[in-house]
């Protein structure tokens, strides 16, 4: 499986709201049986950013993480990061990364729920993305002539 | 622009194949506890079997106390040498320990039963300014009893008692003397059996008995 698949629906999964996660999985898996390789855990990462985006890096701070990995019956194994400290969310995560992982489960799970998600969050960024450039201001200096 | 670092994912890069993959403890928190508080029981009263006082997951390969005290013991700073490498990505997924390169760097070492290992001196003794650095070697043995009888006094004995250990390599014993003999430096043993353990600490004077002890 292309690694960017699934780094794509990882992210729209980390990004989605817990509830909307419970939800996909009452209705898509009901009494899906697991076991956790890694229980939820907490950490942190180093964030690194770029001085306009393409200088020197340097360490911009730490944020709060929480990982799982779960393994199905059939032993398949899926992963979850988010970021906070919600561990319901990233064992949800990690249970619909392996679902995707499942030649029987990926097209449903990708039509009934990580669409939908994709489709939400990226109406959200845009409309974020609007509200911010409306309050662009451009700075100008006016050149007197005499 | 920010952007999470790639370093650390490339550093827990995944074992495969997950799917086969030994769980770690039930319930970290208190399982890593009861186990570090075995070792330390252990190693305060030497030359005794004690219960490595947890149920620890089933890893093939490893006895249970070894797995106990592995999950324990180990974290992304301690780097694990061992005589037969089957069970090191389980333990690097749960635990982070990388593989030691050599005996040398190792804080740890793991010898399981019928693998052949180095002789001691070949491990971390640690510096006279800081013993603490040496590699703890856990031991796998075949029984308690059975083997030749060695006779052990020091520091945590009341009376001097006799081990028979069997399942050592040959020469062990005489290696050990050599190890007291560098105190404060010196490798510390904790020698494994099924879920038992039992601590051999630098500090413990071992002679044969047939010989008698000095």
């Amino acid at each position: 499986m292309p690694v960017a698949l699934r780094r794509d629906w990882l992210a729209v999964l980390a990004r989605a709201g817990t509830e909307d996660l419970e939800d996909g999985l009452r209705r898509n898996a009901p009494g899906l049986r697991y076991e956790f390789l890694r229980r939820p855990e907490r950490g942190m990462v180093m964030l690194r950013g770029r001085v306009g985006g393409t200088g020197d890096p340097f360490n911009l701070g730490e944020a709060t993480v929480t990982r799982c990995t779960v393994r199905l019956a059939d032993g398949g194994v899926g992963t979850g990061h988010v970021l906070g400290r919600n561990r319901r969310k990233a064992e949800l995560v990690a249970v619909f990364d392996a679902l995707l992982q499942e030649p029987a489960y990926r097209a449903a799970l990708e039509r009934e729920l990580v669409a939908s998600l994709r489709q939400q969050q990226q109406a959200r960024r845009a409309s974020q993305a609007a509200a911010t450039g409306a309050s662009k201001v451009e700075f100008f200096t006016m050149v007197r002539s005499e | 622009m920010v952007s999470h670092d790639s370093q650390p994912a490339a550093a827990i890069a995944l074992p495969r194949p997950l799917s086969q993959l030994p769980l770690g403890f039930a319930d970290a928190a208190a399982d890593a506890q009861a186990s570090f508080r075995a070792a330390l029981q252990a190693l305060s009263m030497p030359g005794l079997p004690l219960p490595c006082g947890v149920a620890a997951p089933t890893v093939p390969g490893l006895m249970p106390a070894t797995v106990a005290l592995l999950l324990a013991l180990m974290d992304h700073e301690t780097p694990v040498w061992w005589a037969a490498p089957g069970a090191a990505p389980w333990l690097q997924f749960h635990t982070g320990a990388p593989q030691a390169a050599s005996p040398a760097q190792a804080h740890f070492a793991v010898c399981q039963l019928g693998a052949s290992w180095p002789a001691l001196e070949a491990f971390c003794p640690g510096t006279d300014a800081s013993p603490e650095r040496s590699t703890t070697l856990l031991v796998e043995l075949a029984s308690w009893q059975g083997g030749t009888p060695q006779r052990c006094h020091g520091p945590g004995f009341r009376e001097p008692r006799s081990l028979c250990l069997s399942g050592l390599p040959p020469g062990f014993w005489v290696q050990w003397q050599d190890n007291h003999a560098r105190f404060p430096s010196g490798v510390d043993v904790i020698f494994i059996c099924g879920d038992q353990l039992m601590g051999l600490p630098r500090t413990t004077v071992v002679g044969n008995v047939a010989q008698g002890v000095s």
